[in-house]
């Protein structure tokens, strides 16, 4: 049981550990804001015209500061590609939590519009009382033109009134588009609608000036529920009867000068600029880089299975195996980007990089219409021919968990389909040069539907598996294939990939004796299970990966993840 | 930008405004302010809403994926046929309900999103969608069994019974010798 604690506290202990800190600063910083308007002196008559109402709304509003500001960060993929890539600065737990960024992010969101909800809820408590207890001893803190006054009319009236509504329409509009089905089935509605966060973020930036609450600026010379002369008999009555316990020993004394009230400074711009600037920046430079030096497709390869592979060359781009590219094709759609993960990366013989794309949905279909135009395109073309290809924008590398799979001396690869994407660039940069990774064995275990999807890479996995039984080490690479339809008996025919259809079984994988198996084989080893698949055997993998209750093997978990 | 499918978008707003507009609702009769009636009649169209919005639609193209639950909702909901079938009906029925949670403070909020939803739900209606029920197959798949081997139907071919007479004179290679001619399997 002290392996399966091992594993589980490498694989879920660093998440939880962020996860507490997080909610930890949230319930902290609610929880303090509560306390100053609660208690704080130069809040005292505000609090004592709006109540609770005050309090609760402004602790959700430093809770929104706070998670306005967090939620833009995990998606500078540029700079979490870069962190990923300075290996020696991070360790290898940096690295695995920067996996779950889009995890932070969607909790990140989700905590803004509960927020919201209650930060709502709160002012509209706050606009009632504004009309109801209208002060006519202090006229500057009031928000209301009388007493009694429509509270529809100060939402409509007021900037933060107005800029509350919209900020609120525009939320809703995220959030209801960001569900997992709509992602799923319809991905340019999330993608255009989650563009509207800059709009989000303007509109909150005119709402934070509007200057509704405010404070009182000259505590010390009008302490609150100091009794004044000429004052109506509303304060003195309150000070001497109902607050006198506070203010023990002070209720008695006289103010100097009248109360003066000030509206805040915005805290939230001081929040929100810096990481909006930066995701700005972000944005502009991954558009510079994609839009300067052009992408050539040198090759495009039709595969069985609605699959094609396209090779390009583009100057000065040097992604890592493991990593993906955001393709754009202006003549397909101009705003669109699909992401793909590379399967091939340039090397020194040859400077070409390849996706493979399996065509799914409108946009693939289109765009390999586009490609495939021509009878035979199975040749590289001479150089006055390209022109016939439409122009392509490549924009990226981004990091993925896959990259490191080089770093564990015992990896488990498991892929289904066409996600074998990543592990296909790790495969061939290991048949370019397998000494210098600290990888000593790798466990390949490739789940699909068809048969003829184990085309697409057969001439990759047989040759390397002759590279590495040449250089003499034949443990080094264990392949499994499974066919989980089972309806017809199939097999691989060709004489050459018999490496293949002697690894072929049909059925679907048992995970439990897999890992028993790489367990007793590697014991006292970390193996770094990767899984780039369906969910179910993502999550069959992850439970295994806590708990295997045997041999001193720690698995740990990393998981490749499609929107 | 291909064929979205605008209802799947409607049906998630829908959803989320039938909330709104029921806790709205709920904190204006709560609070018993002015004009708790429209709260009242909030939480009742906001429930409504929600119910009638709970089952998903089909999708013309691709995997849908039901919510939890939803297979109770989704015969109560196709029962009512046409009314419910069309998209058009959907948007005026949620513009209609609505109009009343304008008049209170609480409710203005779910107001407002119901009424982008019934916008959105116009759109899916003008691209001529419709909702489908999502029902579960009802004949079970062919079980191939767990052994992939399939029990020959028919018997072997066997040639004319003047070829399956052995030749008497070679005795010792009669039990060897095939009627007909074997070859190799292409």
């Amino acid at each position: 049981m002290s392996v399966a604690l091992k594993s589980w506290r490498a694989n879920e202990g660093p998440k939880h550990l962020i996860v507490t800190v997080w909610v930890a600063v949230n319930v902290c910083l609610f929880w303090r804001t509560f306390m100053l308007y609660f208690s704080g002196a130069q809040y005292y008559y505000l609090h004592k015209m709006l109540g609770l109402g005050l309090c609760i709304s402004r602790a959700s509003a430093s809770v929104l500061n706070l998670n306005c500001s967090l939620v833009l960060l995990p998606m500078c993929r540029s700079l979490l590609t870069f962190i990923r890539g300075s290996q020696r600065v991070t360790g290898r737990c940096v690295r695995r939590l920067l996996d779950k960024s889009k995890t932070f992010h969607v909790a990140c969101g989700v905590t803004i519009c509960i927020f919201s909800v209650v930060h709502v809820s709160a002012h509209l408590v706050n606009m009632v009382s504004f009309s109801v207890r209208y002060s006519e001893d202090f006229p500057a803190l009031n928000v209301a033109q009388y007493r009694g006054q429509d509270p529809r009319i100060l939402i409509i009236s007021t900037v933060p009134g107005v800029t509350g509504v919209l900020l609120v329409l525009v939320l809703f509009l995220m959030f209801t588009a960001s569900s997992y089905c709509i992602r799923v089935s319809n991905y340019e509605i999330f993608w255009y609608t989650h563009n509207l966060f800059i709009v989000f973020y303007i509109i909150l930036m005119v709402h934070v000036a509007g200057g509704a609450l405010k404070y009182q600026s000259n505590v010390e010379a009008h302490p609150p529920g100091c009794t004044h002369s000429n004052l109506s008999s509303w304060t003195n009555h309150k000070a001497a009867g109902e607050k006198g316990a506070e203010f023990a020993g002070a209720p008695q004394t006289v103010c100097q000068e009248e109360a003066r009230f000030q509206p805040h400074f915005p805290q939230t711009w001081l929040w929100v600029s810096a990481p909006l600037c930066l995701y700005c920046a972000e944005r502009l430079y991954r558009f510079i880089r994609s839009s300067a030096a052009p992408v050539t497709v040198v090759s495009v390869v039709s595969h069985p299975c609605d699959v094609v592979e396209l090779r390009m060359l583009k100057s000065g781009f040097k992604p890592r195996p493991g990593q993906y590219i955001l393709l754009n094709c202006p003549s397909v759609s101009s705003f669109e980007n699909h992401p793909f993960t590379l399967t091939t990366c340039p090397t020194v013989k040859n400077e070409t990089f390849g996706i493979h794309l399996r065509v799914l949905g409108d946009w693939t279909s289109s765009f390999s219409q586009l490609l495939l135009q021509k009878p035979n395109s199975s040749e590289i073309l001479p150089m006055m021919q390209q022109r016939r290809y439409p122009t392509v924008h490549v924009d990226g590398p981004f990091g993925s968990p896959s990259e490191e799979v080089f770093n564990y001396e015992v990896s488990l690869c498991v892929a289904g389909g066409i996600g074998v994407t990543p592990f296909a660039c790790v495969l061939q940069a290991l048949f370019d040069d397998w000494r210098q990774y600290k990888l000593r064995r790798l466990y390949f275990v490739w789940v699909c539907r068809d048969l003829q999807s184990f085309y697409w890479f057969a001439d990759l996995l047989c040759g390397l598996h002759e590279r590495l039984w040449r250089d003499n080490r034949p443990d080094y690479l264990n392949v499994q294939l499974y066919l989980s339809n089972t309806q017809r008996l199939q097999s691989i025919g060709e004489e050459r990939y018999r490496f293949l259809s002697s690894r072929l079984r049909i059925g679907r994988p048992k995970w439990k004796l897999l890992f028993q198996e790489i367990g007793r084989a590697n014991q006292l080893k970390r193996v770094g299970v990767f899984c780039c698949g369906p969910k179910g055997i993502s999550k069959a993998l992850h439970t295994l990966c806590n708990s295997n209750p045997h041999t001193g093997t720690a698995f740990e978990y990393n998981k490749e993840s499609f929107s | 930008m291909g064929k979205i499918e605008w209802a799947m978008w409607a049906n998630e707003q829908a959803l989320a405004a039938g909330l709104i507009y029921a806790t709205g609702g709920i904190v204006g009769v709560a609070g018993q302010f002015r004009g708790w009636q429209f709260a009242a009649f909030g939480i009742a169209a906001g429930v409504f809403v929600c119910l009638l919005e709970y089952p998903r639609s089909k999708r013309g193209k691709g995997t849908s994926v039901e919510r939890t639950g939803q297979y109770c909702f989704t015969v109560c909901v196709k029962a009512f046929g046409p009314l419910t079938r069309n998209y058009y009906v959907r948007a005026f029925l949620h513009a209609a309900l609505c109009v009343p949670g304008g008049f209170m403070l609480a409710t203005v909020l779910g107001c407002v999103c119901l009424g982008i939803a019934s916008l959105i739900y116009l759109s899916a209606a003008i691209h001529g969608e419709h909702w489908e029920p999502i029902l579960p197959r009802t004949e079970p798949t062919k079980r191939v069994g767990d052994s992939i081997k399939e029990p020959p139907q028919n018997p072997p071919p066997r040639p004319p019974p003047e070829l399956r007479r052995k030749k008497a004179d070679k005795l010792e290679t009669a039990a060897y010798d095939n009627p007909m001619s074997v070859t190799v399997n292409e």
